[in-house]
């Protein structure tokens, strides 16, 4: 929850409202238009203006004297802290008919040498946020001035020099002083107005931003605390693989064992309807093995257990030996199978020979799983060249079919663990979704990348990418495929 | 702090917040200009509209309307819009903050009707975020637009009122129909819970009927289904006793 009360809630000051510098610029330029002295005061007395005029060396001589300094003194608070109200000597001023009812509450406020004060309230949307004090003047009705009281200040005062000081403030009728308070006041009001759009702007882009901020913050911790579970999950799920696949292993291979003594007639002899029931069961027991061993495989793949053994090898013999382990199921499914290589790779080829066997294997058994009758399948290997997509020499090898394609949306996907293009197609086809998986964990840790491309109905070309000399980097760890799933990279734009 | 109301003893202040929101271009700010236009200058602030620093996005728009009950208490109503773009449920979020009354301006047509549904949503999810309780804040809701093609029947429209227990006005804000209708509707709801959670009546001597007359009696009425209730001044500026 939100700390602390928007601004919109809280009550606005003058000080808030009002930039102390422009505004004081304004009051000056005011002064000296109009030659009267303007203080401006908040609701607790603190000033926000204070430009005097004319006055400064008659107050100045007055004050010389302690009854001066004890009686000006006095004015001064009444001014700046009594109540603008008509009590504690103040009176309402002389004004002029037609500004009555416009008198926003002023007041005039004598001071006992006979200059006078006039106080106007500052009224902000129904509240009283300050005052302006307008002063002092030298009234234009006062006749006789110095007036005689002032010599009770002291014996020693001297009225002709009092006389002379005065002529230095604004004399006026105290109407036509209010009027331009009055003035003033109005200025004030756009003055506040333009303030209190300016201090709302300013604040409430200051809370909406830290709002902003608390919410993506929150967003933010949320992600994290799923991706701490996730994480902890997949560890969990490998973890369970891998105990599961090594515990299903052992007695598997006991059955196929024994299958196979069985019908070599170890155990004595079988009539060929027998023979052929064991020999089913052994054709089972081994495509379990080989999906419990890529069960595994990737489960190492994911706990981050695998690491690759490069060393010299023959690309070229490693297709052509993978074709040939695959030629039975191309024959017994009416496919035609067929290698193209080149004659001999320029150079030495560093690679997992095991695996990558592996790789190839797969992916020309996944060709000829979704190839029908009378369809193709062509594994290519070219020559070693500069390649763009490592920035490296490297060779590439094809497995192409003619089978049923992928749609182009689901080209990331299908190298997810345990991921199938549809559900119906596990029906179909068989197979536990792993085999791509395992394909682009060997490649990238060769240092190479996996392309797909495919029209649905017209088959499918998987292009592995293969640098000459896998760096060594890539070796010490294969990133489980997990890792695509939590960063999308593609994205940029 | 939330979901008090602003009730200032040692200042006899009390502060009424109303909230007018609801989709971007569904109409709060023509209410809050037509609320303005008819008000007293003496009781009413200025119009405010506060905009972004960085674009011309409207933050919200305020307006203050003030009065002092007989007991001599103070009594400010502030009337606030936020903004309908997607972009800001933050400021949404902060202009709602202690809102004792929220007026929704829903679009009465009916292809309106995902837009309207969204932000009610939001509403309900930004007065939690708010640890406002949607039982404790009422809400008024204003069907504007009503002269629209597409605008939903009467009929379509008391389905909808069925449907929840808030009361339903129907508007044309930008001629004036509604407006004050929803005004009264939601000022009366708000007074009722306020006074519900603070006994404004036994505390501060303010009625429902004096509060209600007090903003009305500034406003005029004229030509609007309030005028029998509070019958429009002729002359301008007599004080209220």
């Amino acid at each position: 929850m939100r700390q602390g009360e928007s601004v919109l809630q809280r009550r606005v000051t003058l000080g808030d409202l009002l930039e102390t510098e422009a505004f004081t610029e304004v009051v000056k330029g005011f002064v000296e238009l109009y030659r009267v002295g303007i203080k401006v005061f908040d609701e607790k007395g603190g000033k926000l203006a204070d430009i005097k005029i004319g006055n400064g060396d008659f107050c100045g001589y007055v004050f010389s004297f302690p009854e001066g300094r004890r009686r000006c003194t006095a004015t001064v608070g009444r001014v700046k802290d009594g109540p603008v109200a008509l009590s504690h000597g103040a009176r309402l001023p002389v004004l002029e008919a037609d500004l009555v009812p416009a008198s926003k509450g002023m007041v005039t406020v004598p001071c006992f040498t006979g200059l006078r004060y006039l106080i106007v309230p500052i009224v902000w949307e129904g509240d009283t946020l300050g005052r302006v004090v307008f002063g002092p003047f030298l009234p234009e009705d006062l006749a006789d001035f110095p007036p005689g009281t002032l010599k009770e200040i002291s014996d020693q005062l001297d009225l002709a020099n009092l006389k002379a000081l005065v002529e230095k403030v604004r004399r006026a009728p105290e109407s036509t002083i209010a009027r331009v308070l009055l003035h003033f006041g109005q200025l004030l009001q756009t003055m506040l107005f333009a303030g209190q759009k300016m201090f709302l702007t300013t604040q409430l882009h200051i809370e909406a931003t830290l709002e902003q901020n608390r919410d993506l913050e929150e967003r933010n911790r949320k992600l994290e605390d799923a991706n701490l579970r996730l994480k902890e999950l997949d560890r969990m799920k490998s973890a369970f693989l891998a105990t599961v696949s090594h515990e299903l292993r052992t007695p598997l291979t006991s059955i196929i064992g024994y299958s196979e003594m069985l019908a070599e007639g170890l155990a004595g002899p079988m009539n060929d309807e027998q023979v052929d029931y064991v020999r089913t069961i052994m054709e089972k027991g081994e495509t379990l093995l080989k999906l419990i061993s890529s069960i595994l495989d990737i489960s190492q793949i994911e706990a981050g257990k695998v690491r690759l053994n490069f060393e010299p090898m023959d690309a070229l013999d490693l297709v052509n030996s993978s074709v040939t382990s695959v030629k039975p199921q191309a024959t017994k499914k009416g496919v035609t199978l067929e290698a193209k290589v080149p004659r001999a790779l320029a150079g030495q080829v560093l690679g997992d020979r095991d695996r990558l066997r592996q790789v190839v294997v797969n992916l020309l058994a996944n060709a000829l799983k979704f190839t029908s009758k009378g369809g193709k399948v062509t594994a290519t290997v070219t020559e070693v060249m500069h390649q763009p997509d490592l920035n490296a020499q490297g060779y590439r090898i094809i497995i192409e079919d003619s089978g049923v394609g992928i749609a182009a949306d689901q080209f990331d996907k299908i190298f997810q663990s345990f991921y199938q293009v549809d559900s119906s197609s596990t029906r179909e086809y068989g197979g536990a979704g792993i085999g791509l998986a395992i394909v682009k964990s060997f490649v990238e840790g060769h240092g190479g990348v996996v392309r797909v491309a495919s029209e649905v109905g017209h088959g499918s070309r998987f292009t592995l990418i293969l640098p000459v000399q896998p760096s060594l980097q890539a070796q010490v760890s294969i990133s489980p495929p997990v890792t695509n799933l939590q960063a999308p990279a593609d994205d940029r734009f | 702090m939330h979901a008090t109301v602003q009730l200032n003893h040692a200042q006899r202040e009390l502060t009424v917040k109303i909230v007018y929101y609801g989709p971007g271009l569904s109409g709060k700010t023509t209410n809050l200009q037509l609320i303005h236009q008819r008000t007293l200058p003496d009781v009413r602030g200025r119009l405010l509209t506060v905009e972004t620093h960085d674009d011309r996005t409207l933050f919200f728009d305020l307006l203050p309307v003030f009065f002092s009950t007989a007991s001599g208490f103070k009594v400010k109503v502030k009337l606030f819009t936020v903004p309908g773009q997607v972009i800001h449920n933050a400021t949404r979020r902060i202009v709602l903050q202690g809102a004792d009354a929220v007026a929704f301006i829903a679009d009465s047509r009916r292809s309106a009707a995902p837009e309207n549904n969204a932000y009610w949503k939001n509403l309900v999810e930004n007065m939690r975020e708010n640890a406002l309780d949607p039982a404790q804040v009422p809400v008024v809701i204003q069907y504007n637009k009503r002269d629209l093609p597409d605008t939903k029947t009467d009929a379509e429209i008391e389905e909808t009122r069925k449907k929840g227990k808030e009361p339903v006005v129907g508007a044309i804000a930008i001629r004036g129909v509604g407006v004050l209708e929803t005004l009264f509707a939601v000022l009366q709801v708000a007074f009722r819970s306020i006074d519900a959670r603070a006994g404004l009546s036994k505390n501060i001597g303010l009625t429902e009927k004096e509060f209600l007359t007090q903003v009305f009696n500034n406003i005029d009425t004229s030509g609007t289904e309030l005028e029998k209730l509070f019958p429009p001044k002729k002359a301008q500026g007599s004080a209220t006793p």
